[in-house]
């Protein structure tokens, strides 16, 4: 089996369809991620909101949000399922793995450093508020 | 006296330091990355509000110039934008 990635997909429904075809388009959703062994890990429907742009003379549009996981195959089969899809005005999924990565690892780093930089100012490690113990330190160098 | 005078010629070098390098005389601060003072990590497409303030009348992507963004920061901010605009979050123009 081919690796499980983590996706975000996007999807906005023409305003003119009913929820029920909001739900028919999730339930699809679903089965196509479940046949290829992924997993829906969120689902969010934002509602109808405004589009910043006219799409097939649609100003507004119901955003459907879900979090998967799961192979490249399976992108593929939705990508193609929800182009031929007549109520969806567009969709879009962006593989999100790879940058929250990054972006956990930044954050750690940050607080190595700022820990490491605070013991190397001689001052306790992990105090319970952040100001504090600056405004203490600036009085001390004083 | 002569130390008043010492002290006023003191401060107008200081001055001029400050000034230095800039195109006009104008006292202007110096900008500053917003995601790095706010130590954002990742610039989330799906939050039009975060992007609508580097998103200028026309609905081109403000220059780093201008808002003072690091680059780390507007190479992320670019990516988000040009995703928000293919969900028709954000506008591609504006007339």
């Amino acid at each position: 089996m081919s690796t499980l990635r983590q996706y975000e997909l996007v999807y906005i429904v023409s305003p003119n369809a009913t929820d029920e075809v909001v739900a028919e388009l999730h339930t699809q959703v679903e089965a196509i991620v479940g046949k290829f062994d992924g997993r829906i890990e969120k689902t969010e429907n934002w509602g109808k909101r405004r589009l910043a742009y006219e799409v097939n003379r649609c100003k507004e549009g119901t955003y459907v949000l879900e979090l998967l996981s799961g192979s490249g195959e399976m992108v593929t089969e939705l990508e193609r399922r929800l182009r031929v899809a007549e109520d969806v005005l567009r969709h879009l999924v962006v593989r999100v793995d790879e940058e929250l990565h990054v972006a956990e690892r930044t954050a750690t780093r940050r607080a190595e450093t700022r820990e490491r930089r605070r013991a190397a100012r001689g001052l306790p490690p992990e105090a319970p508020t952040a100001r504090a113990p600056v405004e203490a330190a600036a009085k001390e160098g004083e | 006296m002569a130390g008043k005078r010492s002290g006023g010629r003191k401060d107008s070098k200081k001055k001029k330091d400050d000034r230095g390098g800039k195109k006009s005389g104008l006292f202007r601060r110096r900008k500053v990355c917003r995601f790095c003072v706010e130590k954002v990590d990742y610039i989330d497409y799906k939050d039009a509000r975060m992007l609508l303030p580097f998103i200028p009348e026309r609905g081109k992507i403000q220059p780093r110039r201008l808002s003072g963004t690091c680059a780390t920061h507007q190479r992320k901010l670019q990516t988000a934008i040009k995703r928000a605009r293919q969900l028709a979050l954000v506008p591609y123009v504006t007339d």
